[in-house]
């Protein structure tokens, strides 16, 4: 008899939180919390705890599949293989490279998403390769860029704990990053205030000083609020402010005419409360902001993510413990697939692919020519694959049929592709419209490295062997990469993808298996001696000159508001019970039997107004779509609002949602638009 | 210390008094229990067996199964002896699940370790001694818990307040029932629709946490993992603490003490057993 | 202000105190129109989440009305109840929730009256004590 743990990373959100795998025998029995990790510290969420179920649900892919007539048959990897390399290698040739587009995962590792990229840029030649980090923190990826040099959480989980003051926006926390959310609880035993603006009255706000609750949307208005009256009051950390930073006066122009009687006009958030909401965050000696989806998925999400930064650096909050703007990451690895460059623009650690510089090194490297012209975005991918312009798409581990905005149009693209292929560990709303479809391991089953949202690396190891035929994803693409000629890709570890990575990316260059086996390591980490950095900018910005930028930003509505036809204003989100497109948790016990079903969250008296009872159906329309489901009568949500999570594909809140985008970092307004409730008809 | 237990270990092993030890392994920067078996590098991987203040106990409830990983074990391979390094937390968890049919103590040779006193401050515990005390000096318990006085000066405002607050942390994980070796229902009333409301947060005040008060009352062995488990830090243990008492003051019974002394929840009021046709399929 | 009514709920056992309140009934005793009365096979199947149930959805007050020790359908069912209500009870009063506002009693089937006495005083009781503070708790 064998038994052992195997200590791995939780693959649900960015916390990073650690635990071990119970392994019996060679099957996994159980999970044990990991007392020693820096941020678990033994405790896990109810999804961490059951991270073991779906692994070995039945559902789970075992075979490669091909389509013929409509139905997926089994057929072996090799014939898959050499299938998927011939149809890519005839669009690639008749249609160009452009005529192909890859999604990449943050549910995968590192060294999964680095071969992604470099399959996509160096064997199929398009820079057309995204992730889902384009639909939750596209906006922090551009927008912390542009005021600060790099684009993650400034400061680390457990520095919250020492903040005096911690500015929650935008961010359900106690739900989203429940081991997050146990710092915000402990600073605030130890006396911080808690100051959270949310249009929803979130659990956090027992706990809060204050609540902010404004209007959707309006976060610019918000934030300028609170810097008219820090300015007004001379609160502002004027030396900070001369040494480290750049554009004080512009932005002094514009938040100008935001007085707090303006903002109330604008927000609906009383000017008293945000007088005193400013002056407790400037008069901290500690002051975080944590933030989320709630400001990021907006037209103006680039906006908003900067005004946050304006915020913090006007007072002086940035480059010290506890500090800093903190954007938290909802999936296990979205901060590793942006900084592995799985998007269209950037080579891993945000290396331009129009920077000659940067294409010639990954070029000499890769022993090819990489192209010159950065690649489209989810949105546009959908959008040109349903033009025509698009012929085939490579999908590994997401399911925009249920993640994406406006679904119906999501599937009108999937389904003009002349060829789908889709790498997953189920059969997902997405692989069901695919042409073959290639089986993935799970977290469990497989060795590498996930990057938190503190942008600390670290393990994941492989506990059990993968179910039947299936394969590592990083074993399928370079098995996929050899069957289209590559010779770039003949790795027999993830340790050595790691180094490979480690050589072309600053931030990871100290990296290397064995240091990441004795714990994480958060970025940057530049040599082999460094040990990792917990905070950033702690003597200059990463920005070209060294200094914070400040931008004067205005106001502006979101896309779509609400009108006499649809008069509500829509939100979507999740929940803590089920994780994004609900793939992995549904398929575990008990949180499916806490949440089976979605649901649309509706005021008292709006639900009063329209009759509608609690638990009755309701049917929501937008100018997209419309979906059936059941109403859940709370004070969580203000009256003129609805709230769905996003998890259930039988009544997918994506059907609803306004594919509008933020003009630079094209991240769908996922948090506001206008719709229409009413209650289904028993007939 | 280690020393000793280490040696002790590899003297059960060679001498086959047991086939495996069961005790925490250094691994990955930190410790994890482990099954020593001398299969995988030979007697020399116990030069990894070690102790932890971190994890003081090795038997966990396994899930989604419901079950104890030595029941796990002893499913498996029923002859098989596995010795185990056990604190006193540890062993009177073992003497529950005996009691409860859950394992076989038979089959379990318990190397029974003393805590020191540092580590019984560190968890207010009562008992630091297992009753097979084979290696270290037994040191007294630690009797006041500063806690349970602050709790009981409150008037019941004051206490439903207090409780009111800590409970609307919960974020409902079940972690303190996951990390609780006598949480081993198979069918959990905390996930029961008629009692706790699901879906919602913060789970119904104070039915969900009253559950596993009620449920693990005169068999909770006071090892405080469901405290140390939970990431909002209510004070679980402040409650259950001075339900040990409870039951010493109301039954004159202490869980985890001996196997033949039966819950007080299966004896008459006057304390003798059940007739059996009455009390089989309880 | 009107007179606070309280609401409270009562298991009575099939065998004994179901029985015992029928009689008051025929018997006409007058007692409070504050119970609300749930008939269970026996006290022993009342399990102490009832109790918090009821209390946390409203009630408050909650009477457990069984066989006299010895006089158990079921042999032993009172004895289960017995101790398991005095367990509840201290948990009741860890959490602070007065233990008074749950009451354990011993009714026959033949005792119609002592069944509306002990209704009587407890409502007195209960209204002493005020309202349940939990149902705000909830709310």
């Amino acid at each position: 008899m064998e038994y052992k743990n195997v200590l791995t990373t939780c693959p649900y959100c960015g916390c990073g939180c650690n635990f071990y795998l119970q392994v019996l025998d060679g099957k996994l029995i159980g999970i044990l919390p990991c007392k020693s990790h820096p941020v678990s510290q033994g405790k896990l969420c109810i999804k961490g705890l059951n991270a073991g179920d779906f692994v070995t649900s039945k559902d789970r892919l075992t075979k490669p599949l091909i389509k013929r007539n409509g139905k997926f048959t089994d057929i072996s990897w090799d014939e898959a293989l050499f299938l998927v390399a011939k149809k890519l290698k005839e669009y690639k040739e008749s249609y160009g490279p452009d005529s192909i587009a890859v999604l990449s995962s943050a549910k995968c590792t590192n060294e999964e998403n680095y071969l992604m990229m470099k399959f996509a840029r160096a064997v199929l030649g398009t820079n057309n390769v995204d992730h889902c980090a384009r639909l939750c923190h596209a906006s922090t990826v551009v927008g912390l860029v542009q005021s600060f040099g790099s684009g993650a959480m400034t400061n680390s989980i457990r520095e919250l704990e020492d903040a005096d003051c911690i500015l929650v926006i935008g961010s359900n926390t106690p739900e989203q990053h429940p081991l997050i959310a146990r710092y915000i609880l402990r600073a605030k035993e130890k006396g911080a205030k808690i100051i959270v603006a949310d249009p929803r009255s979130i659990t956090l706000v027992q706990f809060a000083d204050y609540h902010l609750r404004h209007r959707p949307g309006t976060d610019v208005a918000l934030f300028n609020g609170m810097m008219n009256v820090i300015l007004n009051e001379g609160l502002e950390d004027k030396e900070f402010i001369k040494e480290r930073t750049e554009g004080i006066e512009e932005l002094k122009e514009v938040v100008k005419k935001y007085t707090p009687e303006y903002v109330e006009q604008i927000t609906g958030v009383p000017k008293d409360i945000l007088v005193d909401a400013a002056r407790t965050y400037a008069k901290a000696e500690r002051a975080s902001i944590i933030y989320s989806m709630g400001i990021t998925q907006h037209t103006t999400g680039v906006d908003n993510v900067r005004s946050s930064a304006n915020l913090a650096m006007l007072t002086g909050n940035l480059g010290k413990p506890s500090t800093g703007v903190n954007p938290l990451r909802g999936q296990v690895n979205v901060q590793g697939a942006c900084d592995m460059g799985a998007l269209p623009n950037v080579y891993s650690g945000y290396q331009n692919v129009v920077d000659e510089k940067a294409r010639e090194k990954f070029g000499n490297a890769w022993k090819v020519k990489l192209p010159e012209k950065p690649g489209l975005t989810i949105i546009e991918m959908m959008n040109e694959a349903a033009k025509g312009n698009i012929k085939a798409m490579y999908i590994m581990g997401e399911n925009p049929m249920v993640s994406d905005p406006d679904i119906s149009h999501v599937k009108e693209g999937l389904e003009k592709l002349e060829f789908l292929v889709v790498q997953d560990i189920f059969l997902t709303e997405t692989a069901q419209l695919a042409d073959v479809v290639l089986p993935g391991a799970c977290y469990a089953e497989k060795e590498g490295t996930f990057t938190s949202t503190e942008r600390l690396v670290q393990m994941v190891r492989k506990a059990i062997e993968p179910p039947g035929e299936s394969k590592a994803d990083w074993e399928i693409i370079c098995s996929l990469a050899k069957a289209m000629g590559s010779k770039e890709f003949e790795y027999v570890s993830p340790a050595e993808i790691m180094d490979e990575i480690a050589s072309f990316t600053l931030s990871y260059g100290g990296m290397s298996y064995d240091r990441l086996q004795k714990g994480g390591l958060a970025w940057p980490c530049p040599s082999k001696e460094h040990p990792g950095t917990p905070y950033l900018h702690k003597e200059k910005f990463s920005r070209a000159n060294g200094k914070g930028k400040f931008f004067g930003i205005e106001f502006k509505e979101p896309a779509e508001l609400p009108d006499e036809e649809y008069p509500f204003i829509l939100s979507t989100g999740r929940i803590i019970f089920h994780f994004h497109t609900g793939t992995m948790t549904r398929r575990t016990e008990l949180l499916n039997k806490e949440v089976p079903t979605g649901y649309v969250e509706i005021a008292h008296i709006d639900a009063a107004r329209l009759g509608i009872g609690a638990g009755e159906f309701v049917s929501v329309q937008t100018r997209r779509g419309q979906i059936k489901t059941k109403a859940l009568i709370t004070e969580r949500v203000p009256e003129g609002m609805i709230f769905i999570p996003f998890h259930f594909a039988e009544c997918a809140a994506n059907v609803l949602t306004n594919p509008a985008f933020d003009p630079v970092a094209k991240i769908p307004e996922y948090k506001v638009c206008a719709a229409r409730i009413e209650k289904v008809k028993v007939s | 210390m280690i020393e000793s237990i280490r040696d002790l270990a590899r003297k059960w092993l060679e001498s086959k008094e047991v086939d495996a030890i069961f005790g925490l392994k250094e691994q990955d920067g930190g410790v994890a229990p482990y099954l020593f078996t001398g299969r995988v590098n030979g007697i020399s991987e116990l030069g990894k067996l070690t102790t932890s203040t971190q994890y003081r106990r090795l038997c966990y409830t396994c899930r989604p199964s419901k079950d104890n990983i030595l029941s796990l074990m002893q499913r498996r391979e029923p002859n098989m002896k596995i010795g185990i390094v056990a604190r006193g937390c540890e062993e009177r968890a073992l003497v529950e699940l005996a009691k409860r049919g859950q394992i076989d103590l038979e089959k379990i040779k318990i190397m029974g370790i003393a805590c020191s006193q540092e580590e019984a401050k560190e968890c207010k515990c009562e008992r630091p001694y297992p009753n097979n005390l084979v290696i270290g000096e037994r040191v007294e318990g630690v009797s006041g818990d500063e806690n349970i006085n602050a709790l009981l000066s409150k008037s019941l405002p004051e206490r439903l307040a207090f409780w009111r607050h800590e409970l609307s942390k919960c974020i409902k994980c079940y972690g303190c029932r996951d990390a609780c070796p006598m949480c081993f229902c198979k069918d959990c009333k905390m996930e029961q629709k008629i009692f706790t409301e699901t879906g919602s947060l913060p789970p119904e005040i104070p039915m969900f946490l009253f559950i596993r008060f009620y449920h693990i009352s005169e068999r909770c062995i006071g090892c405080g993992e469901c405290e140390k488990a939970c990431p909002v830090d209510i004070p679980l243990l402040t409650i259950f603490r001075q339900l040990r008492r409870d039951m010493k003051d109301l039954f004159d019974y202490e869980a985890g003490i001996a196997v033949e002394q039966e819950s007080p929840l299966l004896t008459t009021l006057d304390e003798s057993p059940m007739r059996k046709e009455v009390t089989s399929g309880v | 202000m009107a007179e606070f009514e309280p609401k409270i709920l009562a298991f009575c056992c099939n065998w004994c105190s179901y029985a015992g309140a029928d009689l008051a009934g025929v018997s006409r005793l007058q007692y409070p129109p504050n119970i609300r009365i749930i008939r269970v096979m026996c006290s022993g199947r009342v399990e102490p989440e009832f109790v918090v149930k009821a209390l946390s959805l409203g009630a408050d007050g909650v009477l457990i009305l069984g066989c006299h020790i010895g006089d158990c359908h079921y042999i032993y069912g009172n004895h289960r109840t017995k101790k398991r209500m005095a367990i509840l009870e201290r948990i009741l009063g860890y959490l602070g929730i007065d233990p008074a506002r749950v009451r354990l009693e011993w009714v026959s089937a033949s005792e119609g009256a002592r069944f509306a006495e002990v209704v009587r005083q407890f409502t007195e009781e209960i209204k002493k004590l005020g309202p349940n503070p939990l149902k705000e708790v909830r709310a």
